[in-house]
């Protein structure tokens, strides 16, 4: 049996004396427990389970008294280690006695569950890592360890502080427009990477179609992405705070344009060649520098540009143009068609894990982008644009002739085009 | 494996230590220098404070800042003089010459070297766009030392207003903004200014169309300096940093002045700050590989010869092409999943 630990419980345990009595919360089939409350000696049991709208663990099984807690002797603990080394070895009841100096309960015929408290443990033994709380099933014939789990002090994102720079990105606000197949998982990303901030923009819902390629799942059916998006993050990466705002892009470029102030970074994983010309415009315009993710050719390639607002760095049109004078683009008609307009997005024909693919590079050469920005030379990205192979199709044009599926191509940044409205200073 | 190799490391890490401090020796003005200027700064702050139109006077310019590079020949001083004393100041016209000119009278009588009231050290005094330059030395001398006194107003957002000769106007600045970011940036990290005195003195050899000026090195150095950790990780944070912002172009911290240097070469010098991270970054892990040698040698590419290394390791004539900066480490086959 596991038992679980949660972090009032420990903290309560800490704080207590010499002896008192749980109850747990046991799931049979899971073979599993929680500690859903504690006394102190034979006083009454105190629920330390988190206050409410906080989900209990194993919520839908009944709290019962079934065990006891010890303040006990550091070599209990020792002993805890080497007899789950040594397994389904029990020992003397007399040792575990010895090592509860107070308050120590002679287990019935199906004993019970007890936890030790061994505040002394990490001095006397500096470098075994031994837990200051561990668990046991305790009968008339002996005593075993159980396996047990504690929450620890430090959760969430602030666990990596000496592997990543993470008071770096939580610090840092990203926009992300599109909260599609590609903008989900971007978030998901994003959030991963410890971004503290997160505005998404999108005024579409949830459908059925969506969900074979959509983060979130059917229970979300008919409420905006945004908002499905924001409530499953907030539950699973709480150190990311979302703001979702079902708005589009182009229809309300004005109220974009002022949140972009407050924005450190914009990612576009809209579809259609209008709602990207117009983010990236903009973000062009507030001196945001905007990553850009799609695929081509109906799935079968992935596409991240990186558009800096910089004098010697093209925007979106010009870049795609350089790309068209070459011969290797073939342009969408809305290409030629005035600012702000644009034919609808076609349906999306690629699989999720592809399109999870090219959005988790999107987020990469985000945080990387934030990173060397702040001055971190081990976030350096070797380009501007990049092409990934998904399905390869052989007799593309350069630069898309990749040679085989997840080739990954780095390309430069090309210069902006002379009289480029978006480039050029109004 | 901190334990293993701690006390060598530390070693090493002593050595590279002395050869930034000797790197700073070269470039940092000596002591009795630097206290000349500042004697002859106060001279002209403690004459001009006693005339009745002024309200206080001050140092600007790297000098206060303590982030000058030698050799120093100028320091600036602002004289913020009472609006009551001259209404006319302040509002676009004649005035902005009339203030310069009113310096110059001011500065002639109180320290002209044939009559000076107060002291008799300037020997000439020329009219410049935004300062009245007062030479202490001969003028013809190309290291004739000078100080360029700068009239102001106060504004009520305490910003100042300072007289420009060429467009006849007054021009907002706020020259103790940046005075009290570089203090404040010093207070968190005391390798601050001696960085900020080591990179203005990298720019000088930084191939780039024109030149830099040494407010760009210094407000670059303000954003893209950390408030800590050694040189070594700072001046890599700085590069790295710096290769992306200077796209950004660098503008006034105060946002009075707009961008510092708009002819600047940013291409050129985000190539250059691009080249000087990577060699910071390999110098970095040459160092905590126990490399010392190599860490020096790369620190010396970065900053020329004032920088002690030891020669170049005699190239083994077995290998076939030329060793790698770092010999390659292997990759440990232990997978995570
Ligand atoms: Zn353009």
């Amino acid at each position: 049996m596991l038992i679980l630990i949660p972090q009032d419980a420990a903290t309560v345990l800490r704080a207590s004396g010499a002896w008192g009595r749980l109850s747990l919360r046991i799931s049979q089939p899971d073979d599993l427990a929680v500690v859903g409350g504690i006394s102190e000696g034979g006083g009454s049991i105190i629920s330390v389970d988190p206050p409410p709208p906080a989900p209990r663990l194993l919520a839908s099984c009944d709290s019962r008294p079934t065990g006891y807690w010890y303040r006990a002797k550091n070599e209990l603990h020792a002993l805890w280690h080497l007899l789950r080394v040594r397994r389904d070895t029990a020992m003397k009841l007399d040792v575990f006695k010895d090592a509860v100096p107070n308050g120590f309960k002679t287990p019935g015929d199906g004993g019970y569950v007890a936890l030790t408290h061994a505040p002394g443990v990490k001095d006397a033994y500096p470098e075994s890592r031994l837990p200051d709380l561990v668990a046991w099933h305790v009968t008339r014939a002996g005593f075993q360890p159980l396996e047990m789990s504690a929450e620890p002090e430090t959760t969430g994102i602030r666990q990596l502080d000496h592997h990543w720079p993470v008071q770096e990105l939580q610090n840092a606000h990203i926009m992300l427009v599109g909260a599609g197949s590609i903008g989900s998982a971007t978030a998901h990303a994003l959030a991963g990477y410890g971004i503290g901030h997160l505005t998404l923009v999108d005024p579409d819902r949830l459908q059925w179609h969506n969900l074979v390629r959509h983060t979130s799942s059917r229970r979300h059916i008919g409420r905006t992405k945004v908002t499905a998006l924001a409530e499953e993050l907030t539950q699973l990466r709480p150190d990311t705070a979302v703001t979702p705002l079902a708005l589009d892009v182009i229809e309300h470029a004005d109220q974009i344009r002022a949140l972009l102030m407050d924005t450190h970074l914009v990612v576009c994983t809209a579809d259609g060649v209008a709602a990207r010309r117009v983010t990236g415009h903009l973000a062009r315009r507030a001196d945001r520098t905007a990553i850009l993710a799609c695929v081509l050719q109906y799935g079968a390639l992935g596409e991240i540009i990186r558009l800096h607002p910089w004098r010697r760095h093209g925007c979106l049109t010009c870049r795609r143009h350089s790309l068209t004078e070459a011969g290797s683009l073939d342009p969408e008609p809305a290409l030629d068609a005035g600012y702000g307009t644009g034919t609808r997005h076609r349906p999306m024909t690629a699989v999720g894990p592809d399109l999870h693919l090219v959005a988790h590079l999107a987020a990469k050469t985000a945080a990387a982008t934030l990173l060397e920005h702040a001055g971190h030379p081990d976030q350096r990205l070797p380009g501007e644009h990049a092409l990934i192979g998904l399905r390869r199709q052989p007799g593309w044009a350069a630069p898309f002739d990749l040679g085989r599926t997840a080739e990954l191509r780095w390309l430069p940044a090309t210069p902006p085009r002379p009289g480029c409205p978006t480039c050029e200073a109004p | 494996m901190p334990g293993l190799n701690g006390e060598p490391e530390e070693a090493h890490r002593m050595g590279i230590d002395e050869a930034f401090d000797a790197l700073q020796k070269s470039v940092d003005e000596d002591i009795k220098k630097t206290r000349l200027a500042r004697g002859r700064r106060d001279l002209f702050k403690e004459a001009l404070l006693k005339e009745p139109d002024v309200l206080e006077t001050f140092g600007s310019g790297s000098l206060s800042r303590s982030t000058q590079l030698k050799p120093i020949h100028d320091v600036d001083i602002v004289v913020v003089y009472d609006p009551d004393e001259h209404p006319e100041w302040g509002s676009s016209g004649p005035s902005a010459e009339e203030a310069l000119e009113h310096i110059r009278s001011q500065v002639n009588r109180l320290l002209s070297q044939s009559k000076g009231t107060h002291a008799t050290v300037v020997r000439h005094t020329l009219l410049r766009n935004h300062a009245v330059k007062c030479f202490l030395d001969d003028p013809d001398d190309p290291e004739a030392f000078t100080v360029d006194v700068m009239a102001a107003l106060r504004q009520p957002d305490n910003s100042l207003l300072i007289p420009e000769q060429l467009s006849a106007r007054w021009v907002p600045a706020n020259p103790e903004y940046l005075i009290n970011m570089v203090a404040e940036h010093q207070r968190d990290w005391s390798y601050f200014r001696p960085l900020v005195r080591l990179l203005k003195q990298w720019r000088l050899d930084v191939q780039v169309e024109g030149r830099i000026k040494s407010l760009v090195m210094e407000v670059l150095a303000l954003q893209c300096l950390p408030a800590s950790g050694n040189r070594c990780q700072g001046l890599k944070t700085f590069f790295t940093a710096a290769a992306t912002r200077v796209n950004e172009g660098v503008w006034d911290p105060a946002g009075l002045c707009g961008e510092i240097q708009p002819d600047l070469d940013r291409e050129g010098l985000s190539a250059a700050f691009a080249e000087a991270a990577d060699l910071a970054d390999q110098a970095c892990t040459a160092a905590a590989e126990g490399d010392t040698d190599e860490a020096l040698r790369l620190w010396q590419e970065i900053f020329g010869e004032d920088f002690p290394a030891p020669a170049a390791a005699p190239k083994s004539t077995a290998l076939i092409g030329a060793p790698a900066l770092i010999s390659p480490r292997p990759i440990k086959d232990a997978p995570q999943g």
